[in-house]
């Protein structure tokens, strides 16, 4: 076995230009998926923990009814106690705090216009300690505690539709929880952009208080739940999810993935891409190798009629042909990984931007992720590749006539 | 005489121009051939005249139209074509006009292929090959790959090749065709020297003189068919005087 694998070891450098160029064939295509999907993965980490950190959390509490069906009047579905609840979260493993939070929406008016909101009511301290800070385009945070309660965030969009900057004055209109108009005023603290512009023309922030006065309500729509990594979520989850059972109302946890919609539209949309590049690596290698192997197996006819003729078993010279291209796949593989990696440590180390895409409102670091999984993956692609297009070649050998084989000039 | 070879009735046609059915093109026909234990045997005659389709077929990497070919007791021609390997394998060394070594692999690794091929222990391999090469003259050269070596080298190779296995047959086609008169009278020298020493039995088409000269049975073809089967009497045949150790005697000196 092993002169069988010297012999194929020496055929795969019989010649060396034309392995050369099949090796940077095969790690061209290698290093064109690690930097693809490096960069995809990138992407999609980097929108996960943006997700996360933006507000979602890692785990999100809520009432089962909440769930089940939609608010007939606001918070009707809220959390009542959340205070216990919270208290109960806070003491689980991984966590590093809980932040309440109510959805709401409205009317917010300057006086001479008005324009519907999307509101999110939030308690800065909480927030801030769990590092979920706004991005401000101008202007600051809502205070802490008492001194934002008469305090707004607005979108970027909202903000211009509505001809407000910061330190301007708002009038904030809802329903409360008992069905009536009720109004608060607030000064704007800073104008936002959330990175999506649907969002930015709607978008409007106040603290808790200010929105619990509004509603007319102490109940909270959820408790969002940041975690010190998001690699514990799963640990997290299954420690706390018994202690909830316990509480005086039914409560669901959520986990951020079953949240984050638009994160996994964005993940599955990626996979598709790096997919079909894969495919197209794929098949490109594929048929470059069955015509190279072809060439390989045209020149070397005599020498494979003598090794038939020497009793050489047919199913042999197939193995032969197949370990020649799987080492050819291998060495190009283990080519376009070390090329792979050093484009890719290039490129971070340039510090490149991507313009931001449609949706977006903020360019794109162009950073790529080395992935031992996406290295691996890759070969194999390659590899199995390179196999698969020595079959014909391979199988071609074996069945050729010794005695034609013997004349074969 | 233990027979090694029994030919009966064989012909070969080939179609034409890759037609199955038509035009078929005659290369043997109804030939009988008995080769015998330790014969020293060549076949003859001009190109065209069948040499290299008997020696194919002799050496099972053929199959006759009609007629059936015995191999050391095996019925080649009801054998399958795995078994056919196998009798390839085990009894029938071959050697080539143009060498067919191996390029990537050294003299030693091509000597011992076909005990690799055999499944054989590595440690009897390489006494096996040992003890072949410097039967050749080229135990100094068992580590030169094929294009480092000389014409009359590489097929000395090939001859080591051909009997490690210590085949019942040797079958060498046109062995002498691509070397030099120098070179040649050292193959046919060191070839009748094995014949000699170790019996084996050699079976080689040719139609060089030099070679012929040392044949004690000479097969001539014409057109397909046996012209004469002129054996010389053991008594009375006097080949040009040999060295049955001609290489392994020169490299030890």
């Amino acid at each position: 076995m092993g002169k069988f694998l010297l012999l194929a070891f020496r055929n795969v450098f019989r010649n060396r230009r034309r392995t050369l160029m099949t090796l940077l064939m095969v790690g061209g295509g290698v290093v064109g998926l690690l930097m693809s999907g490096g960069f995809f993965a990138f992407m999609i980490d980097g929108l996960r923990e943006h997700t996360i950190r933006e507000g979602l959390g890692h785990l999100q509490v809520f009432t089962a009814e909440h769930l089940k069906r939609d608010e007939v009047r606001v918070l009707d579905t809220g959390i009542p106690n959340w205070r216990q609840v919270a208290a109960t979260i806070q003491a689980g493993p991984h966590v590093r705090g809980v932040a309440p939070r109510i959805d709401f929406y409205g009317m917010v008016s300057n006086g001479a216009k008005s324009s519907v909101f999307m509101g999110s009511a939030v308690d800065p301290v909480a927030e801030n300690s769990l590092g979920f800070t706004p991005r401000l385009t101008s202007g600051r945070d809502i205070g802490p505690k008492a001194s934002g309660e008469t305090e707004a965030l607005i979108g970027a969009g909202l903000a211009r539709s509505m001809n407000v900057k910061v330190g301007d004055g708002l009038t904030v209109l809802a329903v409360t929880s008992d069905g009536a108009l009720n109004g608060v005023d607030v000064d704007i603290a800073g104008i936002v952009k959330t990175g999506y512009d649907e969002m930015d023309a709607r978008y409007l922030r106040i603290s808790l208080a200010s929105a619990q006065r509004l509603l007319q309500s102490d109940r909270v729509t959820n408790l969002v739940v940041g975690l010190d990594d998001t690699a514990n979520t799963d640990v997290a989850a299954a420690a706390l999810a018994p202690k909830l059972q316990g509480l005086q109302q039914p409560m669901v946890l959520k986990k951020w993935i079953d949240l984050a919609t638009y994160y996994l539209q964005v993940r599955n949309m990626f996979s598709g891409i790096f997919l079909f590049l894969g495919l197209i690596v794929f098949f490109m290698v594929l048929m470059a190798s069955v015509n190279t192997l072809l060439m390989a197996m045209f020149e070397r006819t005599r020498e494979i009629g003598t090794m038939l003729a020497m009793g050489t078993p047919r199913a042999w010279i197939v193995a032969l042909f197949m370990l020649e291209a799987i080492l050819t796949g291998s060495l190009g593989a283990l080519v376009g990984v070390l090329g792979g990696n050093l484009l890719g440590t290039l490129v971070n180390l340039s510090g490149l931007h991507m313009p931001p895409p449609p949706g977006l409102t903020v360019p794109i670091s162009f950073h790529v992720l080395h992935i031992p999984a996406l290295m691996v993956g890759s070969s194999f692609i390659v590899v199995f590749s390179l196999a698969l297009a020595s079959i014909v070649p391979a199988i071609r050998a074996s069945r050729l006539p010794i005695a034609e084989a013997l004349a074969h000039v | 005489m233990k027979q090694i070879v029994n030919v009966q009735d064989v012909s070969r046609s080939y179609p034409l121009n890759h037609s199955r059915t038509r035009n078929l093109v005659c290369a043997l026909s109804h030939l009988y051939l008995q080769v015998e234990a330790g014969e020293f045997l060549a076949i003859s005659g001009p190109s065209g005249s069948g040499k290299t389709t008997l020696l194919n077929l002799i050496g099972c990497i053929d199959q006759p139209t009609s007629g059936r070919i015995s191999i050391g007791g095996d019925d080649a021609s009801s054998l399958s074509p795995g078994h056919l390997t196998a009798l390839r394998r085990e009894k029938i060394g071959f050697v080539f006009q143009t060498f067919n070594l191996i390029p990537v692999f050294t003299a030693a690794e091509n000597v011992e292929y076909p005990l690799l091929i055999q499944g054989m222990s590595s440690q009897e391999r390489r006494i096996r090959v040992a003890e072949a090469l410097e039967s050749v003259g080229l135990t100094a050269r068992a580590h030169h790959r094929p294009d480092l070596l000389s014409g009359g080298e590489r097929q000395r190779v090939a001859v080591a090749r051909a009997i490690v296995h210590r085949p019942v047959l040797v079958l060498a086609d046109e062995p002498t065709a691509n070397l030099d008169t120098h070179n040649a009278t050292q193959l046919i020298d060191l070839m009748r020297g094995l014949n000699q020493r170790l019996g084996l039995t050699f079976l080689f088409s040719t139609h060089d003189q030099r070679l012929l000269e040392h044949t004690p049975r000479i097969v001539r073809l014409t057109d397909g068919a046996i012209e004469s089967d002129s054996h010389a009497d053991a008594a009375s045949f006097q080949p040009p005087a040999i060295d049955p150790f001609p290489l392994a005697q020169n490299q030890m000196a």
